[in-house]
C-alpha cells in the first residue's frame, strides 16, 4: 500500500535569483589521449603515422633544393622545389604566349574580385547576375583577344590555372540555373517536363564524366554538320555543364522535398503567382537547406575539371605534368603533382570554409 | 441533415456554398454542404477531427478542389477559371494552424513581400503597410526578427498581420490556436476578437468555445463531412438540438 503523501516536493516560497553555472570540468590531457583503449589506440596510431611520414618530411623540407638555376643541382635525393619556381609560369599559364600572360593574370584577378564581391548573400540579386555576365564577357575577351589591340590567342593555346578556374566556375555557374529547372521539372506533375528532366538527369548520371567528355569532344563533331564546329574547349565546357547540372539538380530536388506544403499553400492563399512563389518563397529555402551537398558537388566539380586532360584540354594538371617532362630537369613529377595538388587543395578548402560560414548565417536565423 | 441557410439572398452573401461535395479518392470528405455567410458575419465551425471543417474552409480559397456543388465568394463563382480563383484569393485571407510564415524572411518582409509579388505594390508602400498591420497586432518591435525567433503566439499574430496586409474582405481561420501553448492562446484570440469588432467577415474553425460564445454570430457543428447543426451561440451551447452535438459538447465543455 502506498500512502498518499503529496507534499514531498520542495516548494519554493519565493523564486531565488539566477545563479552562475558551475565551472565546466576539463579533461586532463593524458586522460584525453590515453584514457581508454580506443583513445590509446588512436593516439598510438597517429604517432606511428607521423613517424612513418618523417622520410617524406626529410625529402620535402630538409633535403630539398629550394632555389637554383642549375637543374643539375637537384640530383641529390631531396625535393626539387627550384623546378616549380623555374616552371611556375608554364604550370600556371600553359602554352599561353608569355608576352601576353598578364591577360590571364588580370582575368584571374577579376574572377577573384567578383567571387569576393559575391560572397555576401546580401548582394545576391539581379544586379549581381548582370555584373557577372559583364565580368565573364570581359574575362573571355581578355583571354581571346583579337580586339582593342590585344593579340588573338586561340583556345588551343589557353592552359593552366585560368582554364581550370574558368571551366570550374562557368560549368557550375551555367549548370546551376539549368539544374533549378531540371529539379522543378522532375517534381512537376506535367508529363513532358517531368519525362525530359528524369531522362536527362538519369542519362547523365548513368555515364562516367570521362565518357561524356569523349562524346563531347570526339563524337559530337562527327555527328554535327561540319559547319557547326564548336571549339574543343567549348565542347568540354558544355559536357562539364551538363554533368554539373544533373548532379546539382538532384541536390536541389532534395531541398525542394524538405519544404513543407504549408509554404506554397500560404503563398497561394496570399494570391502570389505560382512562379513568383517558387522563386521567392520555395527556392531560397530549398537551397539554404542543401548547402552542404551543394558544397560537395562544387568541390567535386572543381576537381573534375582535371579530367579534361584526357581529351587534350590543357588544364593546370596537364600543364604540371608537361612541365615535369622537360628532360633538363631530373623528372620532378612528384614536385609538379604536389604543387598542383596544393592549389586544388587551397581552392577546395576555400569553398568548404565559405560554405560553413554560409551555413552559420542560416542558423543565425534560428530555423526550425 | 439540415441545411444551414436558404440560399435565396445570394447577392447579399459574402460566401455562398451550395450542395458542396468533395472526395479524397473514394473517401467522401464533404457531403452536400450548404452554408451562406453574410458580410460582417462571424461563423465558428466546430466538430470532431476528420469532420471536414478544415476541408470546407480550404475549399473556399481553392486550396482544395471540390467536385460537386457551388461556391460563390462576393459574387465570383469558384470554378476552374484562374482569373476567378485569383479574384477570390484577393478577397479572402487565411490563417493556418501552423502559421506557415516564410522562415527565410524577416517578420516585416513576410508582410511586405506578398503585397509586392501579388499586387506589384512598391516596396516602400508595402513595408509601410506591413508596419501598420504589425502595430495593429501589437508586435511592431519584432519587425526585424525572423519568425523562428518569435514565440508561437507572436508568430500567429504576424500571420494575421500578413493576411490583413492584402486588405481581405473575408478572413478564414483554420484552427489558429491549436498549435499554441496555453498561455499564448489568449493573445491570438484577443487579436481575433479585435478584428471581429472591426466588422471583418470571418469563418473560424476552432475548439475555443469561449471565443465562439463571445464573438460568433452563428456556430456550425460538422460531423462526418456534413453540417449537423447551425445556430446562434446561446442556442447552440444551451439547447443543442442534435444528439451528436450534445455528445461533442459534453466532451469538450467541462
Amino acid at each position: 500500500m502506498t500512502s498518499l503523501s503529496i507534499s514531498h516536493a520542495h516548494v519554493a516560497t519565493d523564486i531565488l535569483p539566477a545563479r552562475q553555472a558551475p565551472p565546466i570540468k576539463r579533461m586532463p590531457l593524458l586522460k584525453m589521449l590515453f584514457g581508454d583503449i580506443l583513445s590509446a589506440a588512436l593516439t598510438t596510431g597517429a604517432l606511428m603515422t607521423i613517424l612513418a611520414l618523417m622520410p617524406a618530411v626529410q625529402w620535402g623540407l630538409v633535403d630539398a633544393t629550394w632555389t637554383t638555376a642549375d637543374p643539375a643541382a637537384c640530383r641529390d635525393g631531396g625535393a626539387c622545389w627550384a623546378f616549380v619556381g623555374a616552371k611556375l609560369r608554364f604550370i600556371l599559364f600553359g602554352l599561353y604566349p608569355p608576352e601576353a600572360q598578364w591577360r590571364p593574370m588580370i582575368m584571374m584577378g577579376l574572377m577573384v574580385g567578383m567571387v569576393l564581391v559575391s560572397l555576401s548573400p546580401a548582394l545576391w540579386g539581379r544586379k549581381l547576375v548582370i555584373a557577372w555576365q559583364v565580368a565573364v564577357a570581359m574575362m573571355l575577351t581578355l583571354m581571346w583577344g583579337g580586339v582593342a589591340g590585344l593579340s588573338f590567342v586561340p583556345t588551343s593555346q589557353w592552359g593552366g590555372l585560368p582554364v581550370t578556374l574558368l571551366l570550374a566556375l562557368l560549368s557550375l555557374g551555367c549548370g546551376f540555373p539549368f539544374a533549378v529547372f531540371l529539379a522543378l521539372g522532375r517534381r512537376s506533375s506535367l508529363p513532358i517536363p517531368s519525362v525530359l528532366s528524369v531522362g536527362l538527369i538519369e542519362t547523365v548520371r548513368g555515364l562516367p564524366l570521362v565518357g561524356l567528355l569523349f562524346v563531347a569532344s570526339i563524337l559530337l563533331p562527327l555527328l554535327l554538320p561540319p559547319t557547326w564546329t564548336i571549339d574543343k574547349l567549348g565542347r568540354t565546357f558544355a559536357a562539364l555543364t551538363v554533368f554539373a547540372a544533373a548532379y546539382l539538380a538532384e541536390v536541389i530536388r532534395g531541398g525542394l522535398q524538405a519544404i513543407p506544403a504549408g509554404q506554397i499553400e500560404a503563398a497561394k492563399a496570399l494570391g502570389i503567382p505560382h512562379w513568383k512563389a517558387i522563386q521567392h518563397i520555395v527556392m531560397p529555402q530549398a537551397i539554404q537547406k542543401v548547402i552542404p551537398p551543394l558544397t560537395n558537388t562544387a568541390i567535386v566539380m572543381v576537381k573534375n575539371t582535371s579530367l579534361v586532360m584526357i581529351v587534350g584540354v590543357f588544364d593546370m594538371l596537364s600543364a604540371g605534368r608537361s612541365a615535369a617532362m622537360d628532360p633538363t630537369w631530373p623528372a620532378p613529377y612528384r614536385e609538379a603533382y604536389l604543387f598542383v595538388g596544393l592549389i586544388y587543395f587551397a581552392l577546395c578548402v576555400a569553398i568548404s570554409y565559405y560554405a560553413r560560414w554560409l551555413e552559420l548565417r542560416v542558423k543565425a536565423k534560428d530555423y526550425r | 441533415m439540415m441545411s444551414a441557410e436558404q440560399p435565396s439572398n445570394r447577392e447579399q452573401s459574402a460566401i455562398a456554398i451550395r450542395n458542396l461535395d468533395k472526395w479524397y479518392g473514394t473517401y467522401h470528405a464533404l457531403r452536400n454542404v450548404t452554408l451562406s455567410v453574410k458580410p460582417g458575419e462571424r461563423i465558428v465551425i466546430c466538430g470532431p477531427s476528420g469532420s471536414g471543417k478544415s476541408t470546407l474552409i480550404r475549399c473556399v480559397n481553392h486550396l482544395e478542389e471540390h467536385q460537386q456543388g457551388e461556391i460563390v465568394v462576393n459574387g465570383v463563382t469558384l470554378n476552374d477559371s484562374l482569373k476567378n480563383i485569383d479574384a477570390i484569393r484577393r478577397d479572402v485571407g487565411m490563417v493556418f494552424q501552423h502559421f506557415n510564415l516564410f522562415p527565410h524572411l524577416t517578420v516585416l518582409e513576410n508582410c511586405a513581400l506578398p503585397q509586392i509579388l501579388s499586387r506589384g505594390t512598391p516596396r516602400k508602400l508595402a513595408e509601410e503597410r506591413g508596419m501598420q498591420l504589425l502595430e495593429r497586432v501589437r508586435i511592431p518591435e519584432q519587425a526585424r526578427k525572423f519568425p523562428g525567433q518569435l514565440s508561437g503566439g507572436q508568430q500567429q499574430r504576424v500571420a494575421i498581420a500578413r493576411a490583413l496586409c492584402m486588405a481581405p474582405k473575408i478572413m478564414l481561420f483554420d484552427e489558429p490556436t491549436s498549435a499554441l501553448d496555453p498561455e499564448m492562446v489568449k493573445e491570438v484570440l484577443e487579436t481575433m476578437v479585435a478584428l471581429a469588432e472591426d466588422g471583418m467577415t470571418m469563418i473560424v474553425v476552432t475548439h475555443e468555445m469561449g471565443f465562439a460564445r463571445r464573438v460568433a454570430d452563428r456556430v456550425v457543428f460538422m460531423d462526418r463531412g456534413a453540417i449537423v447543426e447551425s445556430s446562434p451561440p446561446d442556442a447552440f451551447f444551451d439547447a443543442p438540438t442534435h444528439e451528436r452535438t450534445r455528445s461533442f459538447l459534453s466532451q469538450i465543455v467541462h
